[in-house]
């Protein structure tokens, strides 16, 4: 599961460069095809790897999924596959003359997927972090090198930020758990609950604030979400899929694996601050959006409302709030993705995704891409039915009824049940520019026509795909719920 | 006074020493043979390294140079610890050797390599402030000669600054003996006689006086802030190889000397870090040394300063985790100098394989653009040596030699210590980045051609990154090493 994308990868970033463009692109869908049925295998089998690695630090080759993480690595077996399969849609090698080569490109994306398998799977804090780690650099080159080609100065700036921040994000929690792990003598995330909780309420705090600070960064919480607009404007299509789908999930992930499973009093005590600051993302994310002109930083401001929502579900504490944000991060996930497709398809077409230049209407020149976007913006502001219903609304139930601060994180819950409702509003915004349009002259009719293909084979199937995956966990949301429900009640209990 | 000897445990210096005893012989013989030199230097290393190795895996004590029972007193301890940095120190010299084109190296350089290193693999063990002194400053002077021999007058003037630095250095050096030999009233540096001193007020004022006065002599070897300012004049201006020696070999024996003096604080506090003036020195070493180095070499462009100012950086890091005064520090620290060593000696023989044996002109960070697409075996391993330094996967081996480095500053509860260590681990990925993404940028037309006889250059570069990656893979079989 985690060897063939990741050797694949590490194998077409190196020896394979110079291979041409299709083979690298057959090479690659096999590769993450192969990880992604590896992976949905070790979801339904539980397989269990464990074995010493560095003896000296304690730190151990220990790998295994549970339903914490099954949802998320499925989550990012599907989106594996589906942004290798991208590759024949856009092609983002070839928009700028002299850039890196196809392998490359490809390679690196099947090494954040394998980074990200890792940091699902591992159980040991310090492999945890090395996998978290992974990422970084093979996303920096997406950002930096196959990003927009319209700016390099751009590219540079987000390819930056995104690794610093990310950056300074991941030390800090190493700090977090290095200090957590030689205070509790133990690195295996299993026995970690039971080892810590002999630590002082003191040391308890701090190692939740180290630990919350660094992951707050990656999932983004404000203040500290500057990155991510920067990052997914620039990105390509597959790179902003990646980041929003897979990366920003490594943070929530962390969050609850981290300081809400093993120093859950200390989580509780900075639980508020937390909760504040989701709901002023929510509130800050569904202002920007409404006057936001570019469709694609739109985008990813909603991405930090949305986040925001997960983020509160974990500040409540409870069990409830805990599943409202395993499944609002699953929802976000497939969300976000069909929504980047969809922008940066048509950003390709267009050439930019200015909201302020008058267009005529999508639902007219392309009435599949029109559908889809209408589908994604519809489960963007979490209407029932679709899947980001479920994690905004139990967030919210769950904020209403926390296990502590009942005071503050109530009227988070109303605030950011405003908030839902400006994400209507935005999303209405968008929905009206562009799927409805202008009234236009029936040659510019033609001309848009022309040069808004609507969408064929496998652009039509990733977004069929991740359509139908928005459909599912709306209606049936216990496909999630079921497998996460044992696991939850074992973290927060456990703990206490 | 008879002393008690076990020959074994000292050839690892003894066997350069005798190595330069016969260049110089064969020199005197028949001085028409040029290739005597350096293969007679090459096997005195590999014979030293090999006589390393036993000491990697001993488990019981090696000490040796021992004054007769009752109350013997050992001088020299071929520990695990002291065996990892000899043969860190032995393989580093062997390979700034081969960077020192074979055509072009004289019986002079060869020799001064050899004493340099005979002295670095002594004072890793040395346990007597006499030895160590001695052979510290062996270690120091012949790599000063070096700087100068044979080179242009830049080079005089980076050998003057270093001669001028290594004076000072001495003398603080030697005040820092006296003093503890005061303190303690024993030449030896032992755990039992310091922790004796430690209970009389007067007597410990004076031991941590001494103690802040050797680490401010070693700091300027190590070449951190604020005794770091020969640091870019020299490493500019001098050969590049011995640059490369300066960033590598020379840093292990440091490292290994710093060891041997603050081993004894072992027996003194009992594992319990208590506020004290040495912990309070090696704070303002290693906050001042990150900082400084990581902001200085995030302004440089011209590649040889900028490895300058990263090393400087490097042995902030070097020093954090001496910070906790436990041997696990102590071990981390040896680690993380030993991972710094193969990285900074990939990244001078891939710069020397760029520039060729002339490497002085046109040094800048432009002359690397597109260099992975143009010449990727420099550009791969002088990448992979990059990554290592910044710490970032694929260079695992750099991240776990930080994890390695944070983790006693951390158990010994250092807070704002390791607050710092966060904010320069980020500032030097900018660093390090910055210089990925010229090689990783798109070539230009114009790039200088390749050098002719680079041979050796590569080997190195290829040689050490394949220790990071099997490192990188395996990092048990560095971090079990030194323990």
């Amino acid at each position: 599961m985690l060897l063939v994308p990741g050797a694949v990868g590490l194998w077409l970033v190196t020896g394979g460069r110079a291979l041409p463009a299709s083979t690298a692109r057959t090479v690659a869908l096999v590769a993450a095809g192969v990880g992604g049925l590896a992976a949905i295998t070790a979801t339904v089998m539980r397989p269990v790897v464990d074995r010493a690695w560095i003896p000296d630090l304690g730190v151990r080759w220990h790998f295994e999924v549970d339903g914490v993480s099954a949802p998320l690595v499925v989550l990012t077996a599907v989106i594996g596959v589906l942004v290798v399969a991208h590759a024949w849609v856009e092609r983002p090698w070839a928009d700028a003359p002299g850039s890196g080569s196809a392998a490359t490109y490809l390679g690196c994306l099947l090494l954040v997927v394998a980074g990200a398998f890792a940091a699902f799977a591992a159980r040991d804090a310090v492999l945890f972090f090395l996998a978290f780690e992974v990422v970084l650099l093979p996303m920096w080159v997406l950002i930096g090198r196959y990003g927009d080609p319209h700016s390099a100065r751009a590219r540079a700036d987000a390819s930056a930020r995104f690794i610093l921040y990310t950056a300074v994000g991941s030390t800090l929690m190493l700090v977090g758990i290095l200090l957590l792990v030689t205070r509790a003598g133990t690195a295996d995330l299993g026995e970690l609950p039971a080892a810590a909780a002999t630590l002082g309420t003191g040391e308890q705090a701090l190692v939740a604030l180290l630990l919350t600070i660094g992951l707050a960064v990656k999932v983004p919480v404000f203040p500290l979400h500057t990155w991510l607009p920067a990052a997914h404007t620039t990105a390509p299509t597959a790179g902003s899929v990646l980041l929003a789908a897979v990366l920003l999930k490594l943070g929530t992930y962390g969050l609850v694996r981290l300081p809400l499973a093993n120093v859950p009093d200390g989580f509780s005590r900075i639980a508020p601050v937390l909760a504040i600051a989701g709901v002023i993302g929510i509130l800050w994310g569904g202002l920007i959006c409404l006057v936001e002109r570019d469709l694609k930083r739109l985008i990813a401001f909603s991405s930090v409302a949305h986040m925001g929502f997960v983020v509160l579900g974990l500040a409540s504490g409870t069990e409830t709030g805990v599943q409202a944000a395993l499944i609002g991060n699953i929802a976000h996930g497939v969300i976000s993705a069909l929504l980047f497709v969809i922008v940066g398809g048509l950003k390709h077409r267009w050439g930019s995704v200015d909201l302020a230049v008058v267009r005529p209407a999508l639902r007219e020149v392309s009435p599949r891409l029109g559908f889809a976007l209408i589908l994604g913006l519809a489960a963007g502001l979490g209407l029932p039915g679709l899947a980001g219903f479920w994690g905004e609304l139990v967030a919210l139930l769950a904020a209403w009824n926390p296990a502590q601060h009942t005071g503050i994180l109530r009227t988070c819950a109303v605030i950011a049940a405003v908030g839902a409702a400006l994400a209507a509003a935005y999303s209405l915004r968008v929905a009206r520019i562009v799927w409805v349009g202008e009234r236009v002259a029936d040659d510019a009719r033609e001309a848009a026509v022309a040069q808004t293909p609507d969408a064929r084979s496998v652009e039509l199937g990733v977004m069929a795909l991740l359509g139908a995956a928005v459909v599912v966990i709306g209606v049936a949301p216990w496909v999630v719920f079921s497998v996460t429900a044992d696991a939850v009640t074992a973290l927060v209990g456990g703990g206490r | 006074m008879t002393l008690d000897i076990q020959w074994a445990l000292l050839l690892p210096a003894l066997l350069p020493v005798a190595a330069m005893v016969l260049v110089l012989l064969v020199d005197a013989v028949a001085p028409r043979t040029r290739l005597a030199a350096p293969v007679l230097g090459a096997l005195g290393l590999l014979g030293g390294a090999v006589a390393a190795v036993p000491g990697l895996v001993a488990t019981e004590p090696r000490l040796t140079l021992c004054t007769p029972a009752p109350d013997g007193r050992c001088m020299w301890d071929g520990s695990p610890l002291a065996s990892t940095l000899q043969l860190g120190a032995l393989l580093a010299t062997l390979a700034v050797l081969a960077l020192v084109s074979v055509r072009r190296v004289g019986v002079v350089e060869v020799v001064l390599l050899l004493a340099s290193v005979s002295g670095a693999a002594a004072v890793v063990a040395a346990r007597d402030l006499g030895t160590w002194l001695v052979t510290l400053e062996l270690a120091t002077l012949p790599v000063i000669a070096l700087v100068a021999w044979r080179e242009r007058r830049a080079a005089a003037h980076g050998a003057l600054t270093l001669l001028t630095t290594s004076l000072v250095s001495f003398g603080l050096l030697v005040l820092g003996t006296a003093l503890w030999v005061t303190a303690t009233g024993d030449p030896t540096l032992t755990g039992s006689s310091l922790a004796a001193a430690w209970e009389v007020s007067e007597q410990r004022t004076l031991a941590g006086l001494a103690t802040v006065v050797l680490l401010a002599g070693l700091a300027f070897k190590l070449s951190a802030v604020p005794f770091h300012a020969w640091t870019p004049t020299t490493l500019t201006s001098g050969p590049l190889p011995v640059s490369a020696l300066l960033a590598s070999a020379s840093k292990l024996a440091a490292v290994g000397a710093l060891v041997v003096v603050l081993a004894p604080y072992e027996s003194v506090l009992g594992g319990r870090p208590g506020p004290h003036v040495v912990v309070a020195a090696l704070v303002v070493l290693v906050v001042a040394s990150m900082l400084v180095g990581t902001v200085m070499a995030l302004r440089q462009t011209e590649v040889v300063r900028l490895l300058a100012w990263s090393t400087v950086a490097q042995a902030g890091w070097i020093l954090l985790p001496l910070t906790a005064l436990t041997v696990a520090g102590r071990q981390a620290a040896a680690a993380y100098a030993v991972v710094y060593a193969v990285a900074s000696l990939v990244a001078f023989a891939a710069v020397r394989a760029v520039h060729g044996w002339r490497v002085e002109d046109g040094r800048n960070l432009t002359a690397y653009r597109g260099l992975l697409r143009r010449d990727p075996v420099a550009g791969g391993t002088l990448a992979l040596a990059l990554l290592v330094l910044a710490g970032l996967p694929p260079g695992v081996i750099g991240l776990v030699a930080k994890v390695v480095a944070l983790r006693p500053a951390v158990s010994a509860g250092l807070w704002p210590v390791a607050v710092v260590a966060v904010v320069a681990a980020v500032l030097g990925i900018a660093v390090y980045v910055r210089w990925f993404a010229v090689l990783f940028g798109e070539p230009e037309t114009g790039a200088p051609a390749r050098p002719r006889r680079r041979r050796a250059s590569v080997a190195v570069a290829v040689v050490g990154a394949a220790v990071l990656v099997v490192t990188s893979v395996l990092p048990q079989l560095l971090v079990g090493l030194v323990s």
